[in-house]
């Protein structure tokens, strides 16, 4: 394959993390190349390259730029490096390998902003990173790319590390907003839109890691190369993950529009399934996007007119920004697959989903905080081989609450935290009714059990000796 | 700013075209056109926070389902509340908030039946469902199932299994009945300003309270009961009135504890005063009480030790009479008194109706004006200056339009919490506080400049203040504070000066004066800062004195040297300091609703007119009627006046009591010393001559700010004390304890004991440890050849080189403070003392005060 590898393209290089051998590389030319422009003509070149936003609701973020008014006097920039999808760790490498290219990212996007002061949000279990990044940004700071008057261009940029304490919902923008500004960590209310008030109710806009990085690549190679890559609506570079039991699990960069086979299966990413086996579920996008059926299922002989009774093999399914729709996922994601293999029960899967975000869910809004539990309560049950073919419906019509509408709830994590929960129980129906038809005669006894084991044991202390609080 | 006219917009809602005011979202909106839309954690005084998403509705143009309570509402919008689809959604919403909540009853077939015919215990340990909530029937949350139509939920009753808590005072929490409706949070942290409040941990196992494991008591609360106020369920309840059940009503009212004057809603059920809510009037106290006016109310009238019959000495005994033998009995000691041998002792918490009447009542029936008031002392600078104050501009709503705050000497957790809130708003708004106080404060916690003289001097440190500022926002201050002002009261200068410029910027001044530095004996400065401050354009004063009627004991007269409306009063008759200091020996002393000693002082007779017994032996009483029983008014700060309602109106009878007003006991007596003037039908009656007599009084409650407007100059009393004693320390003094009509409240409310303030000597941990004195021993302070010995404590709000004791603004109900007591009769303070550790510590100490308590204990019995 052609494709020359941006992103990672200091992977495995020695001391890479070293401004010297970044600037080697032609580091920091994007960033001269910008100061050099007016910050408008920045942000139109990022929207005719059409970059949309990493983190995974593919915003594109030119347009996000352009909401923040006009006549605003401070503005934020957000880096959000609290990557927190359970099966992502795209932006972990970035900040390993090439710290400098997202401070050149930061140093881009603050002047097409007019920032003056970046925060990089940074996930609480990132400890050797925080220490790389912050080592990076001193070395920057004394080379003169953040501070005063920046490449004599007269723009300041500050640029300070806000390391988070450990929830997946400080990586909604809101979110982390709060939990920046030293409250709980919980989203806000949209509107108003952090490009007109968030952060110390500045202007504010939040990036991701992986966005940002893509900006110097912009600037030195130009859009035209930019939107060559990818396909036609969801262009550049992308870092694809793949975990699981496959041969070579890890971090790939690719173009956008690879197909979910290609990443499982393909030379240059994961090298197909160890032991041969087959898959079963691919949750292509992090958890939150729903979920692929393997290849353990036949293909469908006619793409164009699928038989919705059937179940079909679902891998060839195009990672972009669009195409993932069509198999009713909710979007790309992070773009990180986790694949499960055929001998696994689908109803651990199920188990595992729905207890991070039983777990996670902030507790703000009903229907998520209430909801997960009971999606996870009702999970429990079916693991333990007490379930009933209406808990399925039950499941799917609390997913539906959750957020198959938006703008039921006040961020995406009861979205994210339903979608898969549909997902699983719709396209795998047939194996959790099996599975529910091979229960023992004492299935009723153990069912009750499960619902409330408060209600038979100590009434105080069976709830907390419950599954919910490991 | 004075409030705008809003513009009316159009919106249509359920296909009908409504009008609104512009900047208002979709809930209210619909709330002011009489669409229902459910909804659970939105609430006026708070911001969105789109929690419960039980307002979820269909806008036109809007993806999804939008929040009422969270969008707002737009020219032109076009909403539908109640379609198929988001009542389903509704019902399912609600049905995962019961599935937490212990609401089996809710849906419950025989609820009707159950609650007819209900024979289970009501105070169950453990709420399980409606029926033994202590919320039955009050609860938003039946209100909602019941308008959503919910009959059934598919989820079982899930019950967390948290522990009630019942470790605070006034008022118990059950999380399990919680919704998480973040509505207690916000208002802790938004409106009151407070943040004790906080949602802990997150997901399913997210509950609320202070953050870090700490009580409410630890965490700072003020227990002012906004939360309680707004809990939609009944995870939050007054302890006092848990099991009432459902109010029969309520009477807008008016707090009797202070002079803010807090409008407040009296819930009774049966006849009885059950609970308080705070009024949502905008003028005084907006939706927020303190802790006295939220939860001490019931109790205070309630207590089992509450005096409902008129008693006699007869010999040996102390015995119930009946109400002519009692008056027969008074009266005949009262005839014939000549001025010397007569003292009436008012207390600052009657009403109008009261006060009035009390000083007609000696000045014709008895031909003296032998009548003082505990007032006095609340007044420092007397008559004259406090005249003078209150013609001016006094407005409490008007500090949130200040943009420069002085704040001096007060401490607004438990006293004047209102006004506190009040600040806070104020500061969010962008105004500068300065906070005048030796003492750390809980307004030292948000102020700009904390200004920390030594006790005593805050009057001189407000004087430099009030001398030099000026009105303009480039002014520089330098220099305006001399070396000597620095070094008289022990301010930075340069902090001083920034203060002042800090000030001087803003337009609006308010000056805050809180209780503490009335009490110091020299008030020089302090009366040249006020009269300065009186002066000066666009300055409000809010002073905060204790007592509810204080203004009113000014301008009705019930002084010995006021008249009615502020005139001169031609001869003098004997006043309480005279009494106190053993000068004068009155043969008949008229005690009403004021305990001004610990002990008997020496007098042939003491008639008592109150709602408690006095802690010493009487000869007569008079039971009077308490704040629930009787009507009347009260002149607040900024000369409102503003009604108490009478809502217990028991027939006399052995348990309900015999209690009477206090004018009416008057005009009784009166009748029996054979005047004619006192033929009051009502309290209005008495309002309305109160309005012929004093100037610009109304004839009928009225709440209007008045302005005094007084019949006579009075003179102004500067006093010029230098600091008595001798030695390295400083003793001061410091009004506190919880005063109704001479009672001390925390004896009678449970709570407030919790939260009184004990006895001893509190000072900074660096001059104890410096004293060689461990937390809790005893120290011995000399006053000049005064000893006084008594328990430490550890204080770190305290400056150096302060030892600070509590004066009970209230006597009655305390416990004997048998070894503070030559304190209290000395009346000075600041006081220079030496102090040591006291000798007697240990094993022999503890015996002997085990053996002087006996005997006391004995003699009370």
């Amino acid at each position: 394959m052609a494709f020359e590898p941006v992103l990672m393209k200091h992977v495995n290089v020695p001391n890479s993390t070293a401004l010297t051998v970044y600037k080697s590389d032609g580091g920091y030319e994007g960033a001269a190349k910008a100061l050099k422009m007016k910050p408008d003509e920045v942000v139109d070149l990022v929207k005719q390259a059409n970059l949309r936003g990493r983190g995974g609701a593919g915003f594109p973020a030119g347009i996000k730029w352009g909401f923040l008014p006009p006549d605003r006097e401070v503005t934020y920039l957000c880096v959000n490096a609290d990557e927190s999808e359970p099966p992502t760790f795209c932006n972990r490498i970035t900040i390993e390998t090439d710290p400098h290219m997202l401070l050149e990212g930061i140093l881009i996007a603050g002047y097409a902003t007019k920032t003056t002061i970046a925060y990089i949000y940074m996930r609480g279990e990132f400890t050797e990173q925080f220490h790389i990044l912050q080592k990076a940004i001193d070395e920057a700071c004394a080379a003169g790319y953040f501070g005063k008057n920046i490449l004599g261009s007269g723009y300041d940029l500050e640029c300070y590390i806000h390391r988070g304490a450990g929830a997946y919902v400080c990586g909604e923008e809101t979110g982390l907003i709060e939990s920046l500004e030293g409250k709980r960590g919980w989203p806000r209310i949209k509107p108003p839109f952090p490009a007109v008030e968030g952060a110390f109710h500045k202007p504010t806009v939040v990036n991701n890691v992986e966005t940002l990085a893509c900006l110097p690549h912009i600037l030195t190679r130009g859009v035209e190369w930019f939107t060559s890559l990818g396909t036609e609506t969801s262009a550049g570079p992308k870092m694809y993950c793949v975990s699981g039991p496959v041969n070579r699990p890890g971090c790939y960069e690719a173009p956008l529009g690879i197909s979910c086979r290609e990443l499982i299966y393909g030379e240059d990413f994961g090298q197909g399934m160890r032991d041969g086996k087959k898959v079963k579920v691919v949750l292509p996008g992090g958890l939150s996007m729903g979920a692929l059926r393997g290849d353990m299922f036949p293909k469908n002989p006619n793409p164009d007119q699928p038989d919705p009774k059937q179940d079909y093999d679902e891998l060839d399914c195009i990672l972009d920004f669009d195409d993932v729709r069509r198999y009713d996922l909710l979007g790309l994601g992070t773009a990180a697959a986790v694949v499960v293999p055929e001998d696994v029960d689908i109803r651990e899967v199920l188990v595992n989903i729905t207890r991070f975000y039983a777990l996670e869910s902030c507790g703000q809004c009903t229907q998520c905080r209430e909801g997960t539990m009971w999606m996870y309560q009702i999970a429990q049950r079916l693991r333990a081989g007490a379930g009933r073919v209406c808990d399925l419906n039950l499941l799917v019509e609390i997913s539906q609450n959750l957020g198959m509408m938006p703008g039921l709830s006040i961020c995406g994590l009861s979205d994210g935290g339903g979608w898969p929960v549909r997902n699983l129980v719709q396209k795998f129906r047939k194996e959790f009714e099996q599975r529910i038809a091979e229960q023992g005669a004492d299935a009723a006894a153990r069912r009750i059990k499960e619902i409330n084991p408060a209600a038979y044991e100590s009434p105080i202390r069976g709830y907390q000796a419950a599954e919910v609080h490991p | 700013m004075s409030p705008r006219k809003t513009r009316l917009r159009k919106m249509e809602i359920n296909h009908r075209e409504v009008s609104f005011p512009e900047g208002v979202t979709v809930l209210r909106a619909a709330e002011l056109n009489d669409v229902y839309i459910p909804s659970l954690c939105s609430h006026k005084d708070l911001t969105p926070f789109g929690g419960c998403r039980m307002c979820i509705v269909e806008i036109e143009g809007m993806r999804g389902y939008p929040l009422a309570c969270s969008t707002v509402a737009a020219e032109g919008m076009k909403v539908l509340t109640d379609t198929a689809a988001v009542r389903e959604m509704r019902k399912e919403i609600l049905q995962l908030i019961l599935s937490e909540h212990p609401a089996s009853c809710l849906i419950c077939d025989e609820k009707t039946e159950c609650r007819e015919n209900q024979f289970t215990i009501r105070k169950a340990g453990v709420t399980t469902g409606c029926q033994n909530c202590p919320n039955d029937g009050q609860c938003e949350l039946q209100e909602v199932v019941e308008k959503v139509g919910l009959t059934d939920i598919e989820y079982p009753v899930y019950y967390r299994g948290y522990e009630a808590e019942h470790d605070d005072p006034f008022f118990d929490r059950d999380y399990n009945m919680c919704i998480l409706c973040g509505r207690c949070v916000r208002m802790c942290q938004e409106v009151r300003g407070t943040g004790v409040l906080a949602f802990k941990f997150r997901g399913p196992l997210a509950q609320i309270g202070p953050a870090f494991a700490k009580s409410h008591v630890e965490a700072g609360c003020e227990f002012c009961g906004a939360c309680v106020s707004v809990c939609p369920t009944g995870a939050l309840a007054d302890k006092v009135s848990k099991w009432d059940g459902q109010p029969d009503g309520f009477e807008l009212s008016t707090c009797p504890f202070c002079g803010l004057g807090c409008q407040i809603e009296l819930y009774h059920k049966d006849g009885r005063l059950s609970k308080v809510h705070p009024n949502l009037d905008p003028v005084v106290n907006d939706g927020q009480l303190c802790v006295r006016g939220r939860f001490s109310l019931p109790e205070a009238t309630h207590h089992h030790t509450r005096a409902r019959k008129p008693m006699l000495r007869r010999g040996k005994y102390f015995r119930e009479v009946t109400w002519n033998e009692a008056l027969d009995d008074v009266a005949e000691k009262l005839k014939g008194l000549k001025p010397a041998d007569f003292l009436m002792v008012v207390s600052g918490d009657l009403t109008n109706e009261s006060l009035y009447t009390a000083q007609k009542f000696v000045r014709t029936c008895l031909k003296s004006n032998s009548i003082d008031s505990t007032a006095r002392d609340l007044l420092p600078g007397g008559p004259g200056l406090w005249a003078k104050l209150f013609s001016l501009p006094i407005s409490i709503k008007g500090l949130r339009e200040a943009d420069a705050i002085i704040a001096v000497g007060l401490d607004s957790r438990f006293y004047f919490s209102v006004a506190g809130v009040e600040i806070r708003h104020a500061l969010k708004d962008g105004a500068a506080l300065i906070t005048i106080d030796p003492r750390d404060s809980n307004l030292a916690r948000y102020t700009n400049y904390w200004l920390q003289p030594t006790p005593g001097q805050e009057g001189a440190v407000l004087k430099a203040i009030a001398n030099n500022i000026r009105r303009a926002t480039d002014f520089s201050p330098r220099g305006a504070a001399g070396k000597d002002i620095a070094k008289k009261t022990g301010v930075d200068k340069v902090l001083l000066e920034e203060a002042i410029g800090a000030l001087s910027a803003g337009e609006h001044l308010a000056v805050l004066l809180g209780p503490t530095v009335f009490e110091y004996n020299a008030n020089e400065d302090l009366v040249d800062a006020l009269l300065k401050l009186a002066g000066r354009k666009n300055t409000s004063f809010l002073p905060l004195y204790n007592g509810a009627n204080t203004r009113g004991v000014l301008e009705l007269g019930a002084l010995g040297e006021v008249l009615p409306g502020v005139a001169k009063a031609k001869g003098q008759g004997l006043s309480l300091a005279d009494v106190i200091s053993s000068r004068a020996k009155p043969k008949v002393l008229y005690l009403v609703g004021e305990v001004p000693f610990f002990e008997r002082p020496d007098c042939d007779y003491i008639i008592a007119q109150d709602i408690y017994y006095p802690p010493f032996e009487i000869d007569a009483f008079l039971p009077a009627a308490s704040f629930a029983e009787a009507e009347g008014t009260l002149t607040n700060v900024e000369g409102r006046v503003q009604e108490l309602v009478q809502i217990e109106d028991l027939p006399d009878g052995a348990v309900a009591g015999f209690m009477r007003p206090d004018w009416y006991i008057f005009s009784r007596l009166a009748e029996r010393l054979n005047s004619r003037e006192f033929k009051y039908k009502s309290a209005r009656a008495v309002l309305k001559e109160i309005s012929k007599t004093v100037p610009g009084y109304p004839a009928k409650p009225n709440r209007k700010p008045r302005r005094l407007a007084s019949k006579a100059k009075l003179p102004v009393e500067k006093r010029k004390a230098p600091v008595a004693g001798t030695g390295p320390y400083l003793l001061i003094a410091e009004p506190a304890g919880f005063g109704h009509r001479g009672i001390d409240l925390s004896s009678k409310v449970e709570g407030l004991e919790e939260l009184a303030l004990e006895e001893g000597f509190r000072l900074n941990p660096d001059d104890l440890q410096k004293l060689q004195i461990e937390p809790g021993e005893n120290i011995a302070i000399s006053i000049n050849k005064l000893t006084v010995t008594g328990p430490t404590k550890a204080d770190a709000e305290c400056p150096h080189g302060a030892i600070y004791y509590y004066r009970p603004v209230a006597l009655g109900g305390l416990e004997q403070r048998a070894n503070l007591e030559p304190l209290y009769r000395l009346r000075a303070s600041p006081v220079k003392v030496k102090a040591r550790a006291a000798k007697a510590t240990g094993k022999k100490a503890k015996k002997k005060a085990a053996s002087r308590k006996i005997p006391m204990a004995a003699s009370t019995l």
